[in-house]
């Protein structure tokens, strides 16, 4: 079912309802206003010693009303969708017009796009006895990978979103927006000490997502590289040269360049990248994307939480500073078409500009010729949470498995690192980029004051000069 | 605020699912609402009001357990809803260490939810002209620019003044009803300067009090800009051994992996580095971390856990040994020992000054004092990025912050790391101040470590 009148339905709303809600919203003088109407069911398994004995379901239902006046938003949300609790949160949202200022063009097109996560299998039909059989399999099939494991956790979790947006300009949008993920830790132990291994999966897609071949990856997944992991050391810290691997690795494109791209930082001038555009800011023949039209991709969206149509936004093109992901407001602000990033964690929330599938394309190198060419460094394999400071730049994220490069060759395995470095400075210093992108299915959320789904990807690189955390 | 109506959803909910098959049950009914301004550069940016309700239900059916939440309150709803969670819980792996706490641990006397003083009337008086005058008054930014300094200026103030409220109600199936409400006050400031040469330096200041006439935002946003300013023209540092200093605004980043390993829930899947701790000295002898949860009037104070389970003032680690890990019900049957509480409410670290006496009660202990205790070293202001490794204790984090010599601070640093391990960076804890923030949760002062491995 995908058309307007089965999401006013979910609703209990009638067009002309969205326009009694959107004239109280502008009552007071706003510019513009917009809807987010939002049905989320959320369902979880959890297995633990050996037993899937705890899950649930959750929903949540509302609707978010934004006002805008110039650049400056007035936000209220309601639980309960009696047209009287709407349009008090209508009301309070239009307060904002006392603030003030001009009036810009919001206008962006929301032109068809096509659907980008089709579900075979609706999750909301599918039940927990014939999601159960999936982790127990997980779970064996885990176990059976290495004799040193002593516990297995494994969480499924899946959501289903149906949002309808309407705005002043009279765009109606919709879309259904399905979430599945898994994550695996097993804890091993050998000789007296601990490890544990943490794998994820997590695609748009309906429970089609489940299958043996799936659980068979993971398993896979999780037993690889753990005898590295009892013989890893602390490298000795200091600058050196990193070799990011490919896949995780694009959280280095999420943390040093993409947060300082945002354009809401930039408008504010913020961004340490707040008066570089046009300019060259990394090597020539580098491209970087932002990217909400992969296919299942963990960060799709057919439309953004603005309505605006899901695109794909070159940050970088050959090296020069191509564009800022936009919501509405930045848009109009600097004068250039939305990009399809204003997005939100619910309907609790207003729009911002936040990214999606972040990930630099595939360049020309062999990535063992990369290796080759680093006499000392670090070679980053697997890595996980990241931060970056957006007016100085400064980023980090962790290392949880690498090698150490000694003359062109992977040596002693190292983990549990931080490394750190500066956004314009690390770009600058790219001197290779591999043939092998690869886009990374992991459990990514970002935590721009608040939380969305994205992915991430990277082909290897090799950055000149890190700040790597060791003994 | 929670209504007596929906109280007695919340009790129809309990009753409702014992009498459709659930053995036990638990209903949490929360609500809550803010009000916040915010601010950018002296004008008014946003408005935001929000306004929210929901019920979760832990059900126990079968010896088979499950969890559910919605935010649709009505009643023929819920039942709907009740019904499928029962259905689904019965499909689920049978569990029998599953189960609600012991009736005689739970809490009897918090009936009214302000037991404690967290809640202030004054926000049923105050409207959005009181509001948007505090967040007005907090901002700077016509002021400094007025007056602008010939080392940097201001490019960006963001400013944010919230009021809000959180009340929730918890009852189970063997009677026990537990409300807790508090307000809190809010204010939040960031500011983004540049220096002569171009570069960007960012410094924030926020603080929260549930008492109206305690919240102070004036000071804030210039508290934020000097620590931005403080930032300019960082020198180099090489990589080595030092003393360290952690600031009381930032110091509980570093107590918050020890809590992480002491709960019930990293112990019983072995995902914690103190499993086998108990009892043990583990620590340094100057390590006291107490659980004061009972403090009326100050944040993190509650009287019951997320189980109904009562609170107490106890301690944690004393002198070093573990004292006590945070066992809910479930995970003492899994483990085989006597649940504790959940959590621990609001942790507090006890002053030291390694080899010289404090006497009881008298004492008070400065950033300051612990710089001139420490001669040398680097004084962390903020850390960036950075994990534990719960298994192991093994870290490594970002830091900022400054250098200081002979006691004072000489420069500023940045893009360091630090990392080591848990165990023994608490084992190397030379001092702790008696500064901790008031309105924080967590009671963590500065902290001083010597022989902290730095990269840069």
């Amino acid at each position: 079912m995908n058309c307007k009148n089965h999401y006013l339905d979910i609703f209990n709303i009638t067009e002309a309802g969205l326009k009694e809600i959107i004239a109280k919203a502008l009552s007071r003088g706003g510019d513009f206003a917009d809807l987010y109407f939002e049905y989320t069911t959320f369902f979880n398994l959890n297995l633990k010693d050996g037993t899937v004995s705890s899950g649930g379901f959750h929903t949540d239902y509302g609707v978010g009303i934004r006002v805008l006046k110039g650049e400056k938003t007035g936000y209220a949300y309601s639980e309960n969708l009696d047209m009287r609790e709407m349009l008090k949160a209508a009301d309070a949202a239009s307060a904002i017009a006392q603030a003030g200022g001009s009036s810009l063009p919001y206008r962006a097109g929301t032109a068809c796009t096509p659907a980008l996560y089709p579900m075979r299998k609706n999750w909301r039909d599918t039940d927990a006895s014939a999601l159960l059989p999936f982790l127990l399999d997980v779970e064996k099939k885990v176990t059976a990978q290495d004799s040193r494991i002593v516990k297995v956790m494994a969480r499924l979790s899946n959501s289903v979103c149906d949002v309808l947006m309407y705005n002043s300009f009279g765009e109606i949008t919709y879309d259904t927006r399905p979430m599945g993920s898994i994550s695996v830790t097993a804890v091993f132990q050998h000789e007296g000490k601990s490890e544990n291994k943490s794998v994820s999966r997590s695609f748009r897609m309906g429970a089609e997502l489940i299958s043996g071949a799936l659980a068979d990856e993971i398993a896979a997944e999780v037993a690889e590289g753990i005898d590295e992991r009892f013989e890893a050391i602390r490298p000795k810290g200091g600058q050196m040269a990193v070799v990011m691997g490919a896949g995780p690795s694009g959280v280095l494109l999420h943390e040093a360049m993409g947060h300082a791209f945002e354009a809401d930082f930039n408008r504010k001038g913020q961004s340490i990248f707040s008066d570089k555009m046009g300019q060259q800011i990394c090597p020539k023949g580098v491209n970087v994307v932002d990217d909400g039209t992969l296919e299942f991709n963990r960060g799709a969206c057919r439309y953004d939480d603005e309505g605006v149509a899901g695109q794909k936004t070159y940050m970088v093109a050959d090296g020069v500073l191509n564009s800022y992901l936009h919501d509405r407001i930045s848009a109009a602000w600097y004068g250039v078409e939305p990009t399809g990033n204003g997005r939100r964690e619910n309907f609790r929330y207003n729009p911002i500009p936040r990214m999606r599938a972040t990930y630099m394309e595939s360049g020309n190198a062999d990535p063992s010729s990369i290796i080759a060419d680093v006499r000392q460094g670090i070679y980053v394999k697997e890595l996980s949470n990241g931060q970056v400071k957006i007016g100085e730049g400064d980023f980090t994220f962790f290392v949880k498995s690498g090698f150490l490069i000694e003359d062109g060759r992977l040596t002693a395995p190292v983990k549990d690192i931080n490394i750190i470095g500066n956004g314009p400075e690390a770009l600058a210093n790219i001197l290779a980029v591999g043939n092998d992108l690869k886009i990374d299915n992991g459990t990514w959320t970002c935590g721009k004051e608040q939380s969305v789904a994205v992915s991430c990807g990277m082909p290897t690189i090799l950055v000149k000069s890190l700040t790597v955390g060791g003994e | 605020m929670i209504q007596a109506h929906e109280i007695e959803i919340a009790r129809h909910c309990i009753s409702f699912a014992c009498g459709n098959g659930a053995d036990n049950a638990r209903v949490n009914l929360n609500k809550s609402s803010i009000d916040s301004c915010n601010m950018l550069n002296g004008e008014l940016d946003k408005v935001t009001h929000a306004a929210d309700r929901s019920i979760y239900l832990y059900l126990y059916v079968d010896g088979k357990y499950g969890t559910f939440s919605t935010n649709m309150l009505e009643k023929d709803k819920l039942e709907d809803f009740i019904l499928k969670a029962i259905d689904m819980v019965r499909m689920l792996g049978e569990d029998q260490c599953r189960k609600l706490p012991d009736p005689s641990r739970t809490e009897r006397n918090a009936r009214t939810g302000r037991e404690l003083g967290l809640y202030d009337e004054a926000l049923e008086q105050s409207d959005s002209d009181s509001r948007l005058g505090r967040a007005y008054a907090m901002s700077i930014w016509n002021d400094e620019n007025a007056n602008h300094s010939e080392e940097y200026h201001i490019i960006s103030e963001e400013c944010e003044y919230s009021e809000s409220y959180d009340d929730s109600i918890t009852i189970d199936s063997q009677g026990f009803e537990g409300r807790h409400t508090e307000s809190a006050f809010s204010f939040f400031a960031e500011v983004t300067v540049q220096d002569n040469e171009g570069n960007r330096y960012s410094g924030y200041w926020w603080d929260t009090t549930p008492r109206k006439d305690a919240a102070d935002p004036a000071e804030c946003s210039r508290k934020a800009l000097e620590r931005a300013v403080a930032q300019i023209g960082p020198q180099p540092r090489r990589s080595g051994r030092a003393r360290m200093v952690v600031d009381s605004s930032v110091a509980s980043r570093l107590v918050a992996p020890v809590l992480n390993a002491l709960n019930g829930s990293a112990l019983q899947q072995k995902m914690s580095f103190l499993d086998g701790a108990l009892g043990h000295k583990v620590f340094g002898e100057g390590m006291n971390l107490m659980d004061h949860p009972r403090t009326e009037g100050r944040n993190g104070s509650r009287m019951y856990d997320s189980e109904g389970v009562s609170t107490k003032d106890a301690p944690v680690i004393k002198d070093g040994v573990v004292c006590q890990y945070f066992i809910n019900t479930y995970n003492a049957a899994k483990m085989g020992i006597e649940p504790t509480v959940e959590d621990a409410s609001r942790p507090c670290l006890m002053p030291y000054l390694k080899d010289k006496e404090l006497a009881d009660g008298e004492i008070s202990v400065s950033l300051r004092d612990i710089l001139q205790f420490c001669r040398n070293g680097i004084l962390v202001t903020g850390f960036n990025g950075g994990n534990t490794n719960p298994v192991t204790g093994d870290f490594s984090f970002g830091i900022e912050g400054f250098a200081f010599s002979k006691g004072k601070i000489t420069h500023p640093v940045r893009e360091m790391l630090i990392t080591g391990n848990l165990k023994d960076l608490w084992n190397n804890l030379i001092a702790a101040g008696t500064d901790a923030r008031p309105s924080s949760r967590w009671q963590i002062p500065s902290i001083a470590f010597e022989n902290v491995s730095f990269s840069a």
